[in-house]
């Protein structure tokens, strides 16, 4: 599956492109995630519990950085393996844009897959769980990166947004 | 399975009790959720909690023009509660359709709610009959109480005890449900009556559709509140890219299916009043 998503990000681009390299402020806003170790400028090795619903797995696995373009874009990569329950695969291109008043404009086309038991049982809602997390994390992110403008994280636009009604 | 400790307490204090003591501890109503995940391994609480033998969570009351469900109610209670059916039928007829006869006998109200499937019938209703749900230590409204896919309000160590329904107006629920599973692929519950200053009110809830679970149709009810019939429906949709798409069925089949239900459900309403 495919999502995307715009995020408004209440601070300069340098500054958000030094976020989105900063395993602190990834392990913060990547949902579940309790341990992220850097093993390179572009590795991490990872822990990440996904809890939804009634599941709850520990997937653990690697993080990658790569194509980088700073300060305008990189790709970010995961997968993990959550033993039997299966795995989860996914990434997202993140693109970073000079907004209005001196904010960023995050933009990101992510793409997530799972297999394994966890897929079997939960088909009817990997593609809403997907969306769920990539929305978490970009409003986590933009409140890490510039915590005091909270009006704008009203504007959060990830096309899956978790509002309640459409 | 796997190893976990099962504990049956006999009061709701030591219900909570147990669930404050154990850092992974789990509550288990009728278990039609959590049992299978436990089967597969996809879920390994430390601990759970069985609310089976709490005795104040099952009875199904009248109290102060209310309907009072308590949380361990099973579906086929409610289904079959002559209560249920005199004083809020469309309740009870919502209870009947919930799964199969195997998930009834042993599915709750309370375990619905707390789970909060995005695809669960209960919570449509609790939404368009401004339900109050009431837990061990506080009361929440129903429209407070579900905050997004598999998520609500309640802390972990909160128990949802009762379930109250206000009584008066009219309302009907039609969903059309997966052929296997009987989950909604789009069920909506639509209720008519009279709001606090005696003003008409319309409250239409749609579930199974949504991505992040149950929702209010802010648009369908502004449109009942000025015509209530089906064709006032007509006109109006539901944006595809916000709701549910999965093996079953897209976001514009899900879209599409709830102003069915919706015009279904209101059709219901006209024909019997």
């Amino acid at each position: 599956m495919e999502l995307t998503g715009a995020q408004r990000i209440e601070a300069p681009r340098e500054a958000v492109w030094q976020a989105l390299n900063d395993p602190d402020i990834l392990r913060q806003c990547i949902p579940g995630c309790q341990e992220l170790l850097q093993s390179s400028p572009t590795s991490f090795t990872a822990r990440v519990v996904l809890k939804i619903g009634p599941v709850k797995a520990t997937f653990s696995g690697a993080v990658t950085l790569s194509d980088l373009d700073p300060p305008h874009r990189y790709r970010i990569a995961g997968e993990g393996q959550g033993g039997v329950a299966g795995f989860a695969r996914g990434g997202a291109d993140v693109r970073l844009e000079p907004g209005e008043d001196g904010a960023t404009l995050l933009t990101y086309g992510a793409q997530a897959q799972v297999g394994g038991k966890i897929a079997q049982l939960g088909a009817r809602l990997i593609d809403s769980t997907s969306r769920k997390l990539a929305g978490e994390f970009f409003a986590a992110f933009a409140r890490a990166v510039a915590p005091d403008a909270r009006e704008s994280l009203a504007n959060a636009s990830p096309s899956a947004a978790d509002e309640a009604a459409p | 399975m796997f190893a976990f400790a099962y504990h049956r307490p006999r009061s709701l204090a030591d219900a909570v009790g147990l669930l404050g003591a154990h850092e992974e501890a789990k509550p288990l109503a009728g278990g039609q959720t959590l049992i299978a995940t436990l089967k597969q391994r996809l879920a390994a609480p430390g601990d759970l909690v069985d609310l089976a033998a709490v005795p104040e969570l099952r009875a199904i009351a009248l109290e102060d023009g209310r309907l009072v469900v308590g949380a361990m109610a099973r579906h086929a209670d409610v289904a079959a509660s002559p209560l249920v059916r005199a004083s809020l039928p469309a309740l009870a007829a919502l209870a009947g359709l919930i799964g199969d006869p195997a998930v009834r006998n042993r599915g709750t109200l309370g375990g619905s709610l707390a789970n909060n499937d995005p695809s669960a019938d209960y919570p449509a209703a609790c939404l368009a009959l401004a339900a109050t749900i009431v837990t061990n230590r506080r009361e929440i409204a129903a429209a407070d109480f579900f905050t997004g896919l598999f998520e609500t309000v309640l802390e972990p160590d909160e128990i949802v005890v009762r379930v109250m329904f206000p009584l008066g107006g009219e309302g009907a629920y039609a969903k059309f449900p997966n052929p296997a599973s009987r989950y909604a692929m789009a069920g909506v519950f639509v209720w008519r009556g009279a709001g606090g200053s005696g003003e008409e009110l319309v409250r239409v809830a749609v579930t199974g559709a949504g991505q992040g679970g149950v929702f209010r149709w802010a648009e369908a009810e502004a449109a009942l509140a000025a015509d209530f019939s089906a064709a006032a429906l007509e006109p109006l949709g539901l944006p595809a890219e916000d709701m549910i798409e999965d093996i079953h069925g897209s976001g514009a089949y899900r879209a599409h299916l709830a102003g069915v239900m919706a015009r279904r459900a209101v059709t219901r309403m006209a024909g019997a009043g």
